[in-house]
């Protein structure tokens, strides 16, 4: 085991760090892993939320991926750590092989909880935006450790199962502990249990929800960040655009076209697209947008020019305009008031001032007026009925 | 520096296949050739006649209508005939009513109202919803034409003004300008009256209300509208988050009340618009920092939901992450994610505060100091029609003088030029301050032949007479040697300057001339040769009350010995012990030292230095020199 465990030892301090893709994700672990700069209290409760909304996964050792995994994200800042971490960390597992060989394994106290002061130090570099995203943290026991859990609990005289699992719990416990310390004191902290590549899977929503002060700070981009972010892969980096957003409206339902009733704009409305109109303005460029201008006012023609532009007619076609004889419907169909009647359609027909209305208005004049002098029509003998 | 190809930053030189020509005005300005202005300030006045000619013609069109009457126009143009302002319908009927709203007649419009109600005619509820539209609008004024443009721009430019003070002092500020909202106004008077009232009565209540800054009414009024159990329209609800920000709580009791309005949005089955989302940005620019958490939320909520942010939405966001006071306290990136979404997409508009985004976004490339990014801008105001959006004059101006000025910072000299012959004066007008910055790009590129041009460029821009502009280019020119070509064209640089102080002077009673000017003057001359326009400077000295610098009588001293004349020397000493300068010791020394002079004059030497050494140490009193 020795031989394996120091191979894979350069990787282990890697693995305390938030693994996986998403680094921004991974330091929300580190750092309330590490626990918050805010003091004894807060980092109390924050370690001890973590162990409390923890969700182990257990798999089995993986050792080549993880490691180059690892190896990619890891900032700089890290290097002086590693350093000595490791030197903590081989001799923690010194201790702890001949700790495992005995039957009776001690559970650990839980380590305690003194104020970590280059907690915040490390926090500090460590900082990078959290967001959701929950990013998975998996974490093996030694299958030897489980092994020999599962020895002492045949050798206690309890329910086998359950103790095997709370000393399995107990065991996980101790190694996220010792994790959480190790960046901030050198002391040595008796693990008992120190694998070389635990994985916890965890989810990270509980974590990211009890700071949303520090979430604000990433979003305007914090201090310390500054120098780092121009070098930093902006395709790690969150974008303003993904994220959490307010969850109010559903897009489905706003993407449907209601039924909406279609009222008269009212004053607000029509003010309001004025407004948009007048902010819009710009003082000509040239003079094609000055005739472009004066050609929406009516100033200028339109091009190519069209003789009727801005006459309608009321609709009317020509055949309208010249045929009129339907019109001469009530009219005697022989005699001179015909014959006058026709005349005057024939004179109506070739006027290209009149509108069809003023027409038919003409030729109605005339049926009233020759109603109204029916009795000088009969006297000269002329039927109009 | 100047051998750099030009190739290499090709992408970002000033595109000239724009349609606008560069070496002419604005087209707006092409008129009479003498009336082509100069400056910012002429250009103004120059608009504002031409527009205010065109008003004046239309006022007296529209006061005598009688004798505008013939229309030989074919087809008719309706825009050329005269007005009708004046109501026709005189006698009390709905329909005197209804025209009187439609002429926007406020006052007119509540009289007749009044009369109607008291001669017992019912006035339908529509023509009502009408009135209350135009009283609510208007704030129970008037509506005069240019109602839109005090509104606006008076509460924009104390809107930038004021955003460092805090609450109380804005609301203060606030009862000064715009129209407030008065307590048993007309609108609430006949809003009480109407028998009855449907949605449309409280909305239009509501939005007058939020509009004239009566943000507890409004909200009261909703209230009342829910309890009614009518629903409310969006532009309603739009105006409601407005009030909700009006109000006086603590910003995180905003924010929740904000968010319920929302909720209260979607239980009433209404669809959000555009309007929705900016007016929360709008209201979250107040909030500061504890803003741009819930800002993002929202700009994705809008993206999610389909609503296609404004430019005016990105603006909210870039003066909520970068604050005028804060320039560079913990830059936020946000600006890069924002330009790279807009980079090749046109804008219509949609939201009166669109104009608004071009500005804020150089300002922050500005202080940034991203040349890049300012580009990328920059090309986005040159895509399709964009450049509708860059806002009146003075934004416009703004821009342009904070992109030039960026341009002489980070940008080659070459291209800097380039630049500089595009944008000026086809597209704005140079500030004095964006001359002294290119004057320094000049000088950090050593460039500095190019000054004499800049100084003609200068005159022409309306500087003449900037003195702070004056002593720059006085400065580079004299602050270092240069071969005797460049320095004739500097002298005569500098005494075309000259000529400006001394115009000035004349003008002036108290004449003022600065001491550095008179200083680098004598010297541009004294290494060009001219060496008697020079001693005239030094003249001068005596006249203004300035004193000589060190280096100056060092240098005359120098030209006196390149034309071996110790008179001039003695004269030079003689000044300095006049002015009782500490350097004069120095110069008796070189003049001992260098010249051949007799004995008498030695001995005035040494009683002048004497002197000048007593009293210098003393304090300087009026010791007349020689024996």
């Amino acid at each position: 085991m020795f031989p394996r465990v120091s191979a894979i030892l350069p990787f282990r301090p890697l693995s305390r760090l938030p693994l996986c893709s998403g680094g921004p994700e991974a330091s929300a672990a580190a750092i309330v892993l590490l626990g918050a700069p805010h003091g004894t209290l807060r980092t109390k409760d924050n370690i001890q939320r973590y162990f409390g909304t923890n969700r182990v996964i257990y798999c089995k050792k993986d050792g080549q991926s993880v490691p180059t995994h690892e190896i990619s994200k890891e900032p700089e800042s890290q290097d002086s750590e590693k350093e000595n971490t490791k030197k903590d960390l081989l001799n923690i597992i010194k201790g702890m092989k001949v700790e495992v060989s005995t039957v009776n394994v001690q559970t650990t106290k839980p380590p305690n909880r003194r104020p970590l002061k280059s907690l915040e130090a490390t926090a500090g570099s460590l900082q990078k935006p959290t967001e959701d995203a929950p990013k998975k943290r998996s974490e093996s026991l030694n299958p030897e450790l489980v092994a020999a859990a599962s020895a002492v609990a045949d050798s206690l005289p309890f329910d086998k199962q359950t103790t095997k699992s709370e000393l399995l719990k107990q065991l996980r416990k101790h190694e996220e502990d010792s994790r959480a310390q190790k960046d901030g004191e050198r002391r040595k902290i008796s693990f008992g249990n120190i694998i070389s590549d635990m994985k916890v899977a965890r989810s990270a929503t509980a974590r990211v929800s009890t700071r949303p002060v520090h979430q604000i700070q990433f979003d305007e981009g914090s201090d310390n960040y500054v120098d780092q972010e121009k070098t930093v892969d902006l395709r790690k980096r969150r974008n303003i655009f993904k994220g959490k957003r307010l969850n109010i409206f559903d897009p489905k339902a706003v993407t449907e076209e209601a039924p909406e009733t279609e009222t008269a704009p009212s004053l607000w409305d029509v003010e309001f697209a004025k407004q948009l109109a007048a902010m819009n303005e710009q003082p000509f460029q040239n003079g094609f947008e000055e005739m472009i201008q004066l050609t929406k006012e009516g100033i200028l023609w339109e091009f190519p020019i069209n003789n009727e532009a801005g006459f309608d007619d009321d609709g009317s076609e020509f055949h309208e305009h010249v045929f009129l004889d339907k019109y001469l419907e009530d009219f005697p169909k022989q005699g001179p008031v015909r014959h006058f009647m026709e005349l005057v359609t024939c004179g109506l027909s070739k006027n290209p001032y009149l509108s069809v209305k003023q027409k038919v208005e003409h030729i109605e004049w005339f049926r009233n007026y020759f109603n109204e002098k029916q009795d000088i029509l009969k006297q000269s003998g002329i039927k109009f009925n | 520096m100047s051998s750099l190809p030009l190739k290499a930053a090709g992408k970002h030189l000033p595109p000239s296949w724009r349609i606008q020509d560069t070496t002419a005005a604005p087209y707006a300005f092409q008129d009479d050739p003498y009336l082509i202005p100069t400056s910012s300030v002429e250009s103004r006045s120059f608009l504002l006649a031409k527009k205010s000619g065109e008003k004046a013609a239309k006022f007296i069109i529209n006061l005598h209508p009688k004798y505008f009457q013939k229309d030989i126009a074919e087809p008719h143009i309706p825009c050329l005939m005269p007005e009708y302002f004046e109501p026709q319908i005189e006698d009390i009927s709905e329909a005197a009513l209804k025209e009187r709203i439609t002429l926007k007649k406020v006052k007119a419009s509540v009289d007749m109202f009044d009369q109607l109600l008291q001669a017992g005619t019912p006035v339908s509820l529509e023509t009502t919803n009408r009135l209350l539209d135009l009283l609510c609008y208007y704030g129970d004024q008037e509506a005069s034409t240019d109602y839109h443009f005090q509104q606006s721009e008076k509460s924009k430019e104390l809107e930038e003004a004021t955003e460092e003070t805090d609450e109380k002092s804005k609301k203060k500020a606030g009862h000064q300008f715009g129209v407030t909202w008065r307590a048993k106004n007309n609108a609430e008077r006949i809003f009480a009256l109407m028998p009855e009232k449907n949605a449309h009565s409280y909305c239009t209540m509501i939005r007058g209300m939020v509009k004239h800054r009566a943000p507890v009414q409004a909200l009261n009024l909703y209230t009342e509208l829910l309890n009614n159990r009518l629903r409310a329209d969006i532009h309603t609800f739009n105006a409601l988050i407005e009030a909700t920000a009006m109000t006086n709580e603590k910003l995180e009791e905003k924010w929740n009340n904000i968010l319920e309005l929302l909720k209260q949005i979607v239980a009433q089955k209404m669809k959000p618009n555009l309007q929705t989302f900016n007016t929360i940005l709008k209201c979250l620019r107040r909030f500061y920092a504890f803003g741009k958490l819930p800002a993002l939320q929202t700009l994705r909520e809008m993206k999610a939901i389909g609503i296609e942010p404004s430019l005016a939405t990105y603006h909210y966001i870039i003066q909520l992450f970068y604050h005028y006071d804060a320039p560079s306290k913990g830059s936020s990136l946000v600006i890069y994610d924002i330009m790279n979404e807009l980079t090749g997409k046109k804008f219509s508009p949609q939201d009166p505060d669109d104009d608004m985004f071009f500005q804020s976004a150089m300002r922050v490339c500005s202080s940034l100091r991203d040349l890049e990014l300012a580009y990328q801008v920059h090309g986005l105001l040159n895509t399709g029609d964009n450049r509708k959006f860059i806002g009146p004059d003075h934004r416009r101006n703004f821009y342009y003088s904070k992109f030039f000025s960026l341009l002489c910072l980070m940008e080659q000299i070459d291209v800097t030029l380039k630049w500089y012959k595009d944008l000026i004066p086809s597209v704005f007008l140079p500030h004095s301050q964006t001359l002294i910055d290119l004057l320094q790009a000049l000088d950090v590129a050593n460039r500095l032949e190019m000054i004499p041009q800049i100084w003609k460029d200068s005159k022409e821009y309306g500087h003449t007479f900037r003195s702070d502009l004056k002593e720059e280019i006085l400065k580079l020119m004299a602050r270092d040697q240069h071969p005797a070509e460049l320095q004739v064209a500097f002298a005569d640089c500098a005494a075309d300057i000259k000529s400006t102080y001394e115009s000035q002077d004349a003008r002036q009673t108290a004449p003022d001339w600065p001491a550095n000017a008179l200083n680098c003057i004598a010297v541009l001359f004294l290494r060009a040769g001219r060496i008697q326009e020079a001693w005239k400077m030094l003249g001068l000295f005596r006249k203004h009350n300035k004193i000589p610098r060190n280096e100056l009588l060092n240098e005359f001293m120098d030209s006196a010995k390149a034309s071996n004349s110790p008179a001039q020397a003695i004269e030079i000493v003689k000044l300095a012990s006049a002015f009782s300068l500490p350097v004069c010791q120095g110069l008796t020394q070189r003049l001992v030292a260098d010249f051949a002079i007799s004995q008498e004059q030695k001995e005035a030497l040494g009683n002048l230095t004497a002197l000048t050494s007593d009293s210098s140490s003393d304090s300087d009193s009026d010791i007349s020199e020689g024996k």
